[in-house]
């Protein structure tokens, strides 16, 4: 019934269409598109790349997504670490091994304990340290062969398939956030442990062998972005006894992390270094 | 220019009282032992990865960094040392000059070969071609040493155009196939042409200063210098250091091969010549001290915390023999003193004592570049870090030597790298 009623209109459609000076056939098409466009068979960006030349060419005006700031400014993660509610009790550190499978002498995340003062005046602080994920990262500088970068969503992303194991990035990282994976291995204490590795950013490597990537090259913290991807926060977030930690969009106003990252008590790691690192932490 | 050139032979002056073919033999056939050893080693440090050294993830860098700056500090030093004499026309010192420039190809040669073993992955190296970096200094370091290495090829060949062709005329030997085969057939060996040749030597000469200075060590100087995150070496001191070491230990080791070939072939060697690079590089020493001198002192009254605990490591930790025993004590209390005493002074044999202390001393300069400042960790918290070769870093790490000397050797033994004293005084 309805499809009756249409085919009607788009013949009485075409004739209006052939009366005027504009093309016909671009305008039959772009109206379909735009009924499949409304029954969501295609989506708002498809259509804009499928008509945008031709349109400027017919009217001489662009055409434009309406919408199209959300997708394309994503989010640019963050984490605040409020040093006051960490006990110290390495949770993170366990379950950031267990969550991306590293190797023997491999942590991405480590809790630096200072103690300070004489018994009995004493105090400790301790401070977790994960990847900075630093805006400036001076490990991107380095490399010779860019096989690390800052992706857009504000991570510090390593290529392990284009690493050459040369470790520049490694002694010019200031928070020791970097890691070479020399290829040890818990199979003698933990049977099947090569069976399979962590997808680091998103890459599923499967089996841990010889000669295969990550194996001589360098390795970091990446959010846990295989987590992100399913809308998971990262595994010390997630785990972290305390609730000391948070994870957000540091590019929202209104985001938790941004609120608390903004706040008096807030403060970066070596800020002297203009490394600005997303990782924030609360005195 | 007293005689015609066309008819000067290229013969090898030996001494018939000494047996010099049975010394290189067995010369040969201790690098050959030294090679299969170190290639052991290579070979079991490429079939198990970097886990078989001492390195870790707190001191990522170890002896192959310190021995590859090393290397690239002589060769930039013996380059620099053969434009003194190409360019600058000090013909006092011509008899070193091709071996200077085939000595500065060698270094390199070994340079790249201690890298490469230090990389995770060595069968990327060729990424650092292909994925250029322009704000990495490595990435423009690797570009430079290969523009310098072709530069000291060109440069040695324009050095030895003449002598090859004489050589090829004067025999059917391998020797001479080899010659007329490196030739590439450019045979004028006129006047005119041995003139072309050295204006050649000189353009090259003077391109390469800069890309020796600021390109090949006064770079590798920066690739540490630029690392923020490492206090000790963040200084902008460090590449001007790097390049006056590299004068001192280019210098030396120059003077000590030299001295050492000449022996061993029974030959003679002039004092005189051997007195002013010897003076020479004490001059490059006393530079290179004062530098250090100035980065000390100036570091301890700034007193940053970061740093003064490197420097404590240098001075009292565990590698504190390397700075008071080799770096100053061998390489440099020890020279100037053989060089200050009268007696001393007079012997090539005490002078290339000093020469050798020198460049020892200059290994341990570079050892206490790259390992103490690793020691202390970045972050206040973390563990200290120790590091020391092992057995396979040492053993590689004499094959790689062994690699270099067999090539030098080969080279010597076949390429026309000595000049006659006639040509010494018709060059200028």
């Amino acid at each position: 019934m309805s499809d009756r009623l249409l085919n009607q209109f788009t013949n009485v459609a075409k004739k209006a269409l052939e009366a005027s000076k504009y093309s016909t056939t671009l305008g039959m098409n772009m109206a379909e598109d735009a009924r499949r466009l409304s029954r969501a068979e295609m989506n708002e960006e498809d259509f804009v790349r499928k008509y945008q030349g031709m349109v400027q060419k017919e009217f001489g005006k662009k055409m434009e997504l309406a919408g199209i700031e959300e997708t394309k400014d994503g989010p640019k993660w963050g984490m605040v670490i409020d040093l006051r509610k960490c006990v110290g009790c390495d949770t993170c550190t366990v379950s950031c091994k267990a969550e991306n499978l590293t190797p023997p002498g491999i942590s991405y995340n480590v809790v630096l304990v200072e103690e300070k003062g004489i018994f009995p005046n004493v105090s400790r602080t301790n401070t977790p340290r994960p990847c900075m994920q630093c805006d400036k990262p001076p490990c991107v500088t380095v490399c010779p062969v860019r096989a690390t970068y800052k992706s857009g969503d504000g991570i510090v992303v390593q290529d392990n398939d284009r690493c050459i194991g040369c470790r520049y990035c490694m002694v010019a990282c200031p928070y020791g956030a970097r890691s070479f994976d020399f290829g040890d291995s818990y199979e003698g204490e933990m049977l099947g442990y090569g069976a399979m590795t962590a997808p680091d950013h998103g890459m599923d490597r499967g089996e841990r062998k010889k000669g295969h990537s990550p194996i001589g090259t360098v390795r970091k913290c990446t959010f846990c972005f295989h987590r992100l991807q399913r809308g998971e926060e990262p595994a010390c977030v997630e785990t972290c006894v305390g609730d000391a930690r948070y994870f957000g969009d540091l590019n929202d106003p209104n985001s938790v992390v941004s609120k608390m990252a903004s706040e008096a008590r807030a403060f970066r790691m070596k800020e002297e270094y203009g490394t600005e690192p997303r990782v924030y932490y609360l005195r | 220019m007293a005689m015609n050139q066309s008819e000067l032979k290229y013969e090898e002056e030996t001494n018939p009282n000494v047996n010099v073919a049975l010394r290189y033999k067995s010369w040969m056939v201790f690098l050959i032992v030294a090679m299969v050893v170190g290639g052991a080693a290579i070979g079991y440090r490429l079939v198990e990865g970097l886990a078989v050294t001492n390195l870790t993830n707190f001191v990522p860098w170890g002896a192959w960094v310190a021995f590859y700056i090393f290397f690239v500090g002589l060769s930039a030093g013996a380059f620099l040392l053969s434009t003194l004499i190409f360019v600058f026309g000090m013909v006092q010192y011509e008899k070193v000059g091709r071996f200077a420039l085939f000595t500065a190809l060698i270094c390199m040669v070994v340079a790249l070969m201690f890298i490469a073993l230090d990389l995770g992955r060595i069968e990327r190296a060729t990424n650092t071609l292909i994925n250029w970096n322009v704000m990495s200094i490595l990435s423009w370091e690797v570009r430079f040493y290969l523009i310098y290495m072709v530069l000291l090829a060109t440069e040695l060949w324009f050095a030895m155009r003449k002598d090859l062709n004489l050589l090829a005329r004067s025999g059917n030997l391998f020797k001479n196939k080899l010659a007329s085969f490196l030739t590439l057939g450019s045979n004028d060996i006129s006047d005119i042409a041995i003139k072309k040749d050295h204006s050649w030597m000189k353009i090259l000469g003077i391109i390469g200063i800069p890309i020796a200075i600021i390109g090949v060590h006064g770079g590798t100087g920066t690739l540490f210098a630029a690392v923020t995150a490492q206090p000790y070496w963040a200084s902008p001191l460090f590449p001007i250091i790097f390049v006056v070491s590299a004068l001192v230990s280019g210098t030396a080791l120059l003077l000590a091969m030299y001295v050492i070939q000449r022996k061993a072939r029974g030959l003679e060697v002039e004092l005189g010549m051997i007195q002013g690079l010897a003076m020479l590089m004490i001059g490059f020493l006393a530079i290179d001290l004062t530098l250090e001198f100035y980065e000390f002192l100036v570091a301890g009254l700034n007193n940053k915390p970061e740093k003064m605990a490197i420097l404590s490591v240098m001075f009292t930790g565990p590698y504190a023999w390397s700075f008071w025993g080799v770096q100053l004590f061998l390489g440099a209390v020890v020279p100037i003193y053989i060089v200050a005493n009268k007696r001393l002074r007079n012997s090539v044999t005490a002078l290339t004592v000093a020469a050798i202390c020198i460049v020892i001393g200059i290994i341990g300069v570079r050892f206490n570049i790259v390992v103490p400042t690793q020691i202390i960790h970045q972050l206040k918290g973390m563990p200290q870090g120790y590091y020391a070769p092992n057995l396979v870093e040492w053993l590689s790490s004499l094959g790689v030597v062994a690699i270099g000397l067999f090539l030098y050797s080969i080279g010597a033994k076949l390429l026309p790298l000595e000049v006659n004293d006639e040509e010494v005084i018709e060059h200028e």
